[in-house]
């Protein structure tokens, strides 16, 4: 039936779970770059303040952390001045959770998108953590201004050999994010009301890392469990990168790094295989 | 022969509807509790399933621009968005070779507060066109969207009209080797579309691109079409010429329709401004005859309920169709104020003025001169028949009309 012609593509109802087509991605980096200038024009083109907004945002949730956690709570700081201890979490953690936030709603917030044009799906979540990837690094920044500041003032601070890993344990948060992001996206497109509880889900989960207080304090009998959250090691060796306060703890790096690759290969292997699947239900 | 570049083989596309599946947690870990045994569940399901596709198979060849017609539901766009790898066939496969470029729609991504410039870049690269690319037809499509000057502002400041010409001129510059084109014309204004329609043709004829193409719009199939393939309920129906496939079609649709009334406006075709109490055509027979032939004078009769929350001035249009879909006219009353209620419009198209053949009657309400309320499209129709006295030629008549002014031949004197 004509099948000895040579044909370039093939579209039947089999999708392998494995097969990612990373080279098509690949061809497509133009527009994952698109992706991340339309968000970053559009989200703060029309704001008074701008992009003072990615700086404003975690120097305010930090005065109100002080506030609330370190002068009313009381809680240790290992003796970090607050906004240093604080920073790196905060960080971190609006870090994982805007990469967590914008990946799983994939589906649905694109789906008007997704019904008209064909890319690679992957496209948009990976555009995602890119342009919180920036917003990051701004962050990351303004950390350091201030770091390197209080160390001139203060001569009291001193970076450790961790500080190499700080690029690892990054890319490790975002893909910590992606992975989860991609295996709950294929649920909430099938189940809107799953909402409420997985923004209340992440907002416990915020209170299992270490954002507002040291991995010290955690009781004995919790700390496995502790410092099997991948973000743990993540931002406790964030921390540990500038004030050599704790010892760097190797271990749980290596099983956060084994934990992280399991779901973000489980979330790619779900997100392809239902992708286009999703299509029929959204 | 050229060779072919989209082979479908066996495209089934199954959808299931309603219930299964809610949508929420809750009520499907509910209805799973609470699940009926297996025979039982299938035999309900089986009552919302449809097959929006059923065994479609089809060769395109290079070059080719071939059309697909149908009534909505038939599954035209369902077979494009699976050649556009949108959504998945249920069974069967297509294999292609080659670039496909997929236009479902205009302006598809665009962001409103983006700069005309960023949304080229934006909806270029989402139609599957790289930078580099975009950047070196960059110029090309700034002058034939005409926004030149506003091509630094954001989209969300421009007129409807800009929007559309901006986002078809980035769709006209992609340089696929297929491309797919799904009711993208119904949008714009006259002019507009003359623009779309043009470029088409250029794409297809001249830089020989493949092109498939599904529209309502009769007209475009067959001036764009070297093809044209019917579907009708998730079925190939027919396939061929344009001009066949599209007379069978429209044939198909409506034979000698020549009256429909409803009682209540609830029930009746209409919307917020107008509801179609009763549509027929009244034919004067001649004696003896009871069959419309070229002599027999006829009358469109409508009457419909007004309603419109501000009444203003209306005008009714008539056109009239052949079934190739050609417009054999297209008359309007004269504009005139109306209250709300129940109005009636006749129209008397004398004898002796169509031509034998297959017509159809649509008619359109337009308000205060521009704007168009309600579109009664295909309404009405019927069949002229022949007749001839005094000749022997029995070949088809040509011409769209065939009106008996004199013509009179007598000697010179």
């Amino acid at each position: 039936m004509g099948n000895n012609v040579e044909w370039d593509w093939k579209i039947d109802h089999k999708i392998s779970l494995f097969n990612w087509n990373l080279k098509e991605i690949w061809q497509y980096k133009d527009l994952l770059m698109r992706f991340v200038r339309r968000d970053l024009i559009a989200n703060y083109q029309q704001t008074i303040l701008g992009p003072f907004w990615i700086l404003l945002q975690p120097i305010l949730t930090t005065i109100t952390y002080y506030i609330i956690f370190g002068r009313i709570a009381k809680i240790s700081t290992e003796g970090i001045p607050p906004l240093l201890f604080y920073l790196p979490g905060i960080i971190t953690w609006s870090y994982f959770s805007d990469c967590l936030n914008s990946t799983m709603y994939t589906f649905l917030q694109n789906s008007t998108l997704f019904s008209k044009a064909y890319f690679p799906r992957l496209i948009v979540p990976l555009s995602n953590v890119v342009s919180h990837t920036v917003r990051m690094l701004v962050q990351l920044t303004l950390f350091i201004v201030i770091y390197v500041v209080y160390v001139l003032i203060n001569h009291s601070a001193h970076i450790s050999p961790a500080i190499i890993l700080l690029p690892f344990v990054l890319v490790l948060t975002a893909a910590f994010a992606l992975g989860t992001g991609l295996l709950i996206s294929v649920i909430t497109a099938r189940y809107r009301d799953l909402d409420y509880a997985l923004q209340f889900i992440l907002r416990l989960f915020m209170f299992a890392t270490p954002v507002i207080y040291p991995a010290s304090i955690v009781p004995a009998q919790l700390k496995t469990l502790f410092w099997l959250n991948p973000l743990t090691p993540a931002i406790e060796t964030f921390r540990t990168a500038f004030f050599s306060t704790n010892n760097l703890e190797i271990q749980p790096l290596l099983i956060a790094t084994l934990l992280t690759i399991i779901i973000l290969i489980a979330g790619m292997a779900f997100f392809k295989k239902l992708e286009t699947k999703l299509m029929d239900i959204i | 022969m050229s060779a072919v570049i989209i082979k479908a083989e066996h495209v089934s596309k199954h959808y299931r509807l309603g219930k299964l599946g809610s949508g929420r947690l809750r009520e499907d870990v509910v209805t799973w509790i609470k699940r009926k045994p297996v025979a039982d569940e299938i035999n309900n399901n089986s009552k919302q399933e449809i097959w929006a596709l059923r065994d479609v198979s089809f060769n395109v060849e290079q070059g080719e621009v071939l059309g697909f017609i149908g009534n909505n539901g038939a599954g035209k766009s369902t077979l494009l968005k699976i050649i556009s790898r949108i959504t998945l066939p249920t069974l069967g496969c297509v294999y292609g070779k080659g670039r496909i470029a997929s236009l479902l729609e205009i302006g598809t991504g665009f962001h409103i507060e983006l700069t005309g410039r960023e949304n080229i870049y934006l909806n270029g690269n989402i139609l599957g066109m790289n930078k580099k690319e975009i950047t070196s037809r960059l110029a090309e499509i700034i002058e034939f969207s005409g926004v030149e000057r506003f091509i630094d502002t954001p989209v969300k400041r421009y007129s409807s009209g800009m929007y559309m010409r901006l986002a078809f001129a980035v769709a006209a510059h992609l340089d696929p080797e297929i491309l797919i084109v799904d009711e993208v014309l119904a949008v714009g204004d006259a002019e507009f579309q003359r623009k779309c329609l043009g470029k088409m043709k250029e794409v297809s004829a001249q830089q020989g691109k493949t092109v498939l193409f599904v529209s309502h719009n009769m007209q475009a199939l067959k001036n764009l079409c070297n093809r044209c393939i019917a579907l009708d309920h998730g079925k190939i129906v027919d396939e061929g010429k344009p001009e066949n496939v599209i007379a069978n079609y429209l044939k198909g649709q409506q034979n000698n329709f020549t009256h429909q009334s409803y009682d209540a406006p609830e029930a009746a075709p209409g919307n917020n401004y107008i509801r179609i109490k009763k549509a027929e055509l009244v034919a004067d027979y001649l004696d003896g005859f009871d069959v419309i032939d070229i002599r027999t004078p006829l009358n469109i009769h409508v009457e419909f309920w007004y309603q419109d929350v501000e009444p203003g001035d209306l005008i009714v249009g008539i056109q009239l169709f052949n079934f190739a879909g050609d417009c054999i006219f297209d008359i309007c009353s004269e504009r005139k104020k109306f209250e709300n209620g129940l109005i009636e419009m006749n129209c008397h198209v004398p004898g002796n003025f169509l031509n034998d053949g297959s017509y159809y009657v649509s008619v359109s309400f337009v308000k205060n001169t521009t704007q168009r309320i309600f579109y009664f499209d295909a309404c009405l129709s019927f069949e002229v028949e022949d007749y001839r006295k005094d000749t022997a030629w029995f070949g088809k008549w040509i011409g769209y009309v065939r009106p008996s002014f004199p013509v009179i031949v007598k000697p010179k004197q």
